[in-house]
């Protein structure tokens, strides 16, 4: 290959020919940092607006037999109210806070991942953020899902199922 | 040596074990949420005389609870509790945890010693931890936070 501007005939040399695909110990670890949090099971959720009564959240969360609900308003998350949130804010007082909005107990503005985010962020999240549940949102912060413990263990089952490596 | 050799080698005495909230049969609901609380766990293990454990409560059950209008003063966390208390020995795989949560669908787990005590809790966020710290290099080193990778590199 030749430079024709100034007659110099240097050869080409490749600046990634050095280059080396980064290796991984096993499958589950490139999983981890190559696959997106979208691989990882998010759906179904459920999710009331925070104007819900305290006691209609807890009836969900019941009828549901679900530990999680997301609190949506106009398509944008606000928070989540869980099962802990039951215990430490709700439990004493039921009686008298449970005709007020679930958005006096929830937990606002909570930890969430982008679903292209690696999937290791959301293990990150349960773990080092210390939420068992974690909402999952598009790049325009719709929301797509949420993942907990029991998901991302799903995910790591798909790869046993290929086998021990 | 692969995770799910690993998961099948090592002991559940490996995965670090939280301290259990251990209460009695004749605990009210309002004294098991306060020991809850106090510690920080979504359960408490009803043990016998022998500290064995008999009973799970959990904030399931507390929501249970609350629905049907209990009195957390008068009514008992055992009148709410899971009728199988999900228990392992501490020498047993940690794949004895991870069938408990998966194909089982238990939260915690109650960890005894070879008499049957009880000698710690541990369940979903035990096994989090402990593959946390098994992919170091993959799971350790992500951010956290709300901002969408794009706008957290943006002039980076």
């Amino acid at each position: 290959m030749t430079d024709e501007s100034d007659g110099d005939d240097k050869e080409f040399i490749d600046p990634l020919s050095n280059y080396e695909p980064r290796t991984y110990e096993s499958e589950i670890a490139q999983s981890l940092v190559e696959d997106p949090v979208s691989m990882i099971p998010s759906r179904p959720y459920a999710h009331v607006d925070s104007a819900t009564s305290v006691a209609s959240a807890v009836q969900v969360l019941h009828g549901l037999n679900a530990s999680c609900l997301l609190v949506v308003d106009a398509d944008r998350l606000v928070g989540v109210f869980t099962e802990r949130d039951v215990l430490e804010r709700v439990a004493d007082n039921f009686p008298a806070i449970a005709n007020r909005p679930v958005r006096d107990v929830m937990t606002a503005d909570p930890l969430v991942v982008n679903e292209r985010d690696p999937a290791g962020a959301a293990l990150a999240a349960i773990v080092a953020g210390g939420y068992r549940h974690v909402p999952v949102l598009n790049a325009g912060g719709d929301v797509m899902g949420v993942v907990s413990p029991r998901r991302v263990f799903a995910f790591f089952e798909r790869h046993f199922q290929r086998g021990p490596r | 040596m692969s995770l799910t050799q690993d998961l099948k080698n090592e002991p559940i005495r490996n995965l670090s074990l939280r301290d259990a909230v251990a209460i009695r049969s004749t605990t009210t609901l309002g004294e098991a949420v306060v020991a809850m609380r106090d510690k920080h766990l979504g359960c408490a293990v009803i043990v016998d005389d022998a500290h064995r454990p008999t009973g799970m409560f959990t904030e399931r059950g507390l929501v249970h609870a609350l629905v049907v209008g209990a009195d957390l003063d008068a009514g008992m966390a055992r009148d709410y509790a899971e009728t199988k208390c999900p228990t392992v020995n501490q020498s047993e795989p940690i794949t004895r945890v991870w069938e408990l949560i998966q194909r089982d669908g238990f939260r915690f787990v109650a960890v005894t010693d070879d008499n049957g005590t009880l000698v710690g809790l541990t369940g979903q966020r035990g096994l989090a931890e402990y593959l946390f710290e098994y992919f170091p290099q993959q799971v350790a080193v992500q951010r956290l936070g709300n901002a969408p990778w794009l706008h957290a590199r943006e002039g980076a």
